[in-house]
């Protein structure tokens, strides 16, 4: 079966135009193929050589990496290129073998057209090139924003950190931290993360230490050195003097891990940090007398490097996010059932980093079906709930939790007195987008009637038939019109749970979300021009053929 | 439901001469102000009349006020006065007396006069609109007045000193209609005022409204009922306001033309408004109800027919139709 297949590929590859195999294919102890090729450089007498992998999985994918590899260390030079020598490519699905080999050859061609001849350089950044390597058999990873601070060359000093949830990184343990602030070599504090103020209030903190450089710690420009000496030219004695102190004075911690931070500048505006696991006791330095004065040395000893991630908030939310006249307005959410949680956990994935809460309910386990709470927080308050979900997911939403005395006194009592209707309106007026998603009729009624920024309301028939969404002013005569008028709120199927008094509507979280969604979807649509004009809408759904859902607007 | 009776309804619960005390409050301060500017600026001035909705008998009673023109003579303000001299000296004239009682405010070409709520909570508004004939007393023989314009109306910018128009000529294009169908332009004008008032961020103004209805009678057969003639001047405005080569002229001035007022994409959103209405009531009569709601401080009341209805009532103990959930 091997042997069949090794004949197959050594005769599909012998077959290729241009190309000669220089190694004959063979099966390796793992069952891999392998073999060396030679590829000719179009319109020029030079040739390049590979070695040859080719998985056991090939033609197919290995998880989401090519099952083939061409490498050679000789071009590490070149534009992707990894530390191994192989060649980095993205090639299309193909099952079948012969078609897939040609596929491969040409994206290498492609390769040595583009990085090779003409020494392309990508307009976006990638980072240095490393793979993460365990300390004691644990997997380190230090999280950061952008800073407003500006670090100089060979600046150096502590940094805090709060430690987050441990994890499973394949197969050993990782342990998850946040960079909150720098500080100076004597404690003062220098700048800090711009994360939340939930983030920035995590106990469980710890120190490390940073220096920044001018240069990045890089070979070749883009693989991450590798050894501390590599550093040595990089640094000054400063920095040496401070990390032998460092040593010193913390030697009751020895052989505990210490985070050393080095930073650098990777374009205009940003810079970025690579960490080093140290291990206390043991930090890769010597000292040695020169010319009568001691100095500080980096010794040879690889570097143990962690993972890094810039979590600031554009590339938090880089792959998708809401128009910005949503995420960077101040919400309320007045009601957090099923609709209010659903719209407070999409706004906050989405980016918005502003969301206040208000509701009077209490969660209770069979609101989990079908909104946004968990189970584990058995019963509590749900804005108590809800914003420990939301700071789960975002580390920059602030969530305000208001007195559901907005609810009554605020709102109903105030009802008729003029001048606390206006303080009502003056708190609102906070707010750059109401979303009631209560279903409080009389509230609604007393909202229609102030003057506030933008009030949507979020409603759905039972079994989740429609969604009304009211987006205009004074849009309470529209509301209930719907409702009573126009479309069918099928009230005899309630679902009655035993032993509760007040029956509620049938629907599961998928009926609703794909209301939701959509409403949230169709209003960030018009909210992101302002050439469009948002309307108050209607979805109406329909199951009698295939399902649809139909926006109707006013 | 009969949409025709719900309009007729819409119209009667809108009419002017409902609010009655606020009615009678307005002719008297009209009458007021009226007599202070002749007084001041004597034989500079022809007499002042009223010019918005009440004068044209389209005003509704949700939301409405005086607009009144003051023709001045054109050396009212010395043979080489300007209008922006105009503009500011009946403005002065008119905060320094009014300034303890209401808001004086500049308006776009008017001054706004709203004075503070009274015993009752009413509030009575009057808008001033200064404007100089053309020639030394033309004005007897053309009507012609030129405005200033105070910040940028449409196409006319800021300070501009000339927005030449005929007041009474706008006045008279419903005016001087036949008697039937004087009527049912009026009805669907208040009808298209009441929507208006309903709409967030409706980009066309009242005059705006008021000519294209004109021209919509003039250039379709709008016909049969109430619901059909409204119909056919929302299919009107629907098909025409986007088109490019649609104008809109004013009676008073034909080189201004209103279409102007409105930016491409507004025209787009006035298009679309329609679209959706007209779309919105075939799906269901019952949406008409809140396009053009009635007025319902002069709804009278229905006798209670005590069906056992499951609207807004509540039912045994399920809840009413109009519980939301969510």
């Amino acid at each position: 079966m091997i042997d069949k297949r090794l004949n197959t590929i050594q005769q599909f590859f012998s077959e290729l135009n241009g190309i000669s195999i220089e190694t004959s294919f063979s099966s390796d102890l793992e069952f891999n193929i392998v073999g060396k090729i030679k590829v000719p450089v179009e319109s020029t007498d030079d040739c390049l050589f590979f070695d040859v992998k080719i998985y056991p999985e090939y033609p197919l994918k290995r998880m989401d990496t090519e099952s083939i590899t061409f490498s050679n260390s000789d071009y590490l030079e070149y534009g992707h290129v990894m530390g191994d020598g192989s060649i980095c490519r993205h090639t299309s699905h193909q099952t079948d073998l012969k078609k897939k080999i040609e596929i491969d050859i040409n994206s290498l061609k492609r390769w040595i057209w583009k990085y090779y001849l003409n020494k392309d350089n990508d307009k976006h950044y990638e980072h240095l090139i490393l793979q993460p390597k365990e300390f004691k058999g644990n997997h380190f990873s230090f999280l950061f924003t952008e800073v407003d601070h500006i670090f100089s060359n060979q600046q150096f000093g502590f940094f805090e950190y709060s430690k987050i949830n441990n994890g499973l990184y394949h197969e050993k343990i990782i342990f998850n931290n946040v960079i909150q602030e720098f500080r100076d070599s004597s404690s003062k504090k220098v700048t800090e993360c711009k994360w939340s103020s939930a983030i920035k209030q995590l106990s469980n903190k710890d120190l490390g230490i940073y220096v920044f450089l001018d240069n990045p710690p890089a070979k070749m420009g883009k693989f991450i050195i590798s050894n501390w000496e590599d550093l040595e030219g990089l640094v000054n004695q400063n920095l040496h003097n401070f990390l032998y102190s460092v040593q010193k004075t913390n030697l009751k911690l020895n052989g505990k891990p210490i985070p050393f931070l080095i930073g650098y500048r990777i374009s205009d505006k940003e810079i970025h940090w690579q960490v080093a696991i140290l291990e206390i006791g043991k930090f890769p330095i010597e000292s040695y007398k020169e010319d009568k004065v001691w100095k500080g040395g980096f010794i040879d000893e690889d570097i143990v490097w962690g993972i890094t991630k810039n979590c600031s908030y554009d590339y938090f939310f880089g792959r998708g996010r809401l128009t910005e006249n949503i995420t960077k307005s101040k919400i309320l959410i007045i009601g957090i059932g099923a609709i209010g949680s659903m719209v407070a956990k999409t706004l906050t994935r989405c980016g918005c980093t502003s969301i206040d809460v208000v509701d009077y309910d209490i969660k209770e386990p069979e609101n989990v079906c079908r909104s946004e709470y968990s189970f584990l927080s058995g019963i509590c308050n749900k804005v108590d709930d809800l914003s420990n979900e939301l700071f789960l997911i975002s580390p920059f939403v602030e969530v305000g939790i208001i007195n559901p005395i907005l609810f009554h006194v605020d709102s109903k009592i105030a009802q008729g007195l003029n001048s606390t209707n206006t303080e009502l309106q003056k708190k609102l007026l906070h707010y750059d987008i109401i979303i009631d998603c209560s279903t409080d009729n009389d509230l609604l009624y007393i909202l229609s009637k102030l003057e506030l920024n933008r009030l949507i309301t979020l409603s759905i028939t039972n079994n989740a038939k429609d969604l009304v969404c009211s987006v205009e002013p004074k849009s309470y005569n529209w509301v209930m019109n719907q409702y009573e008028n126009v479309l069918e709120n099928e009230m005899e199927n309630l679902h009655n749970p035993t032993g509760c008094w007040s029956p509620t509507f049938k629907a599961s979280y998928s009926d609703i979300n794909t209301l939701v969604q959509f409403a949230i979807k169709h209003i960030n649509i018009k909210l992101s021009d302002s050439n469009k004009n948002l309307r108050n809408f209607v979805l109406k759904t329909n199951e009698s053929d295939v399902f649809s859902i139909k926006l109707d607007e006013f | 439901m009969d949409k025709s009776l719900h309009l007729d309804s819409v119209i009667k619960t809108h009419q002017i001469t409902k609010e009655e005390q606020l009615l009678n409050k307005h002719k008297d301060k009209n009458k007021e102000v009226k007599e202070a500017l002749e007084q001041k600026y004597e034989s500079n001035i022809y007499s002042p009349f009223n010019s918005g909705s009440y004068a044209k008998n389209t005003a509704i009673n949700t939301k409405f006020d005086f607009d009144m023109v003051c023709p001045f003579k054109r050396n009212a303000f010395g043979s080489n006065g300007t209008l922006k001299q105009m503009y500011e000296d009946v403005f002065d004239f008119l905060y320094e007396k009014y300034k303890d009682d209401a808001n004086v405010r500049k308006q776009k070409v008017s001054i706004g006069i709203e004075f503070f709520a009274d015993e009752d909570g009413d509030i009575v508004k009057i808008d001033v609109v200064p404007g100089r004939e053309l020639n030394q007393d033309q004005y007897k023989d053309d009507e012609n007045l030129n405005l200033y314009v105070y910040y940028k109306y449409g196409n006319f910018d800021q300070g501009s000193e000339r927005i030449k128009t005929n007041v009474q000529a706008q006045i008279k294009n419903i005016k001087d209609r036949a008697t039937k169908e004087k009527d049912s332009i009026r009805k669907v004008i208040r009808l298209l005022k009441v929507w208006k008032n309903t709409k967030y961020n409706s980009p066309a103004k009242s005059f705006f409204l008021e000519l294209i209805t004109i021209k919509a009678f003039d250039n379709k057969d709008v016909s049969g009922n109430l619901w059909s003639k409204l119909e056919t001047v929302l299919q009107y405005i629907r098909d025409e306001v986007t088109g490019e080569s649609f104008t809109l002229k004013d009676p008073g001035n034909g080189s201004n033309d209103l279409i102007d007022t409105l930016t491409t994409t507004e025209r787009q959103t006035l298009s679309d408004d329609m679209k959706n209405m007209l779309e919105r009531i075939e799906d269901n009569d019952e949406n008409i109800k809140t396009y053009f709601p009635e007025n319902s401080k002069f709804l009278e009341e229905e006798e209670s027919d005590n069906k056992y209805e499951n609207k807004g009532n509540g039912f045994y103990s399920n809840p009413p139709k109009n519980e939301r959930f969510g």
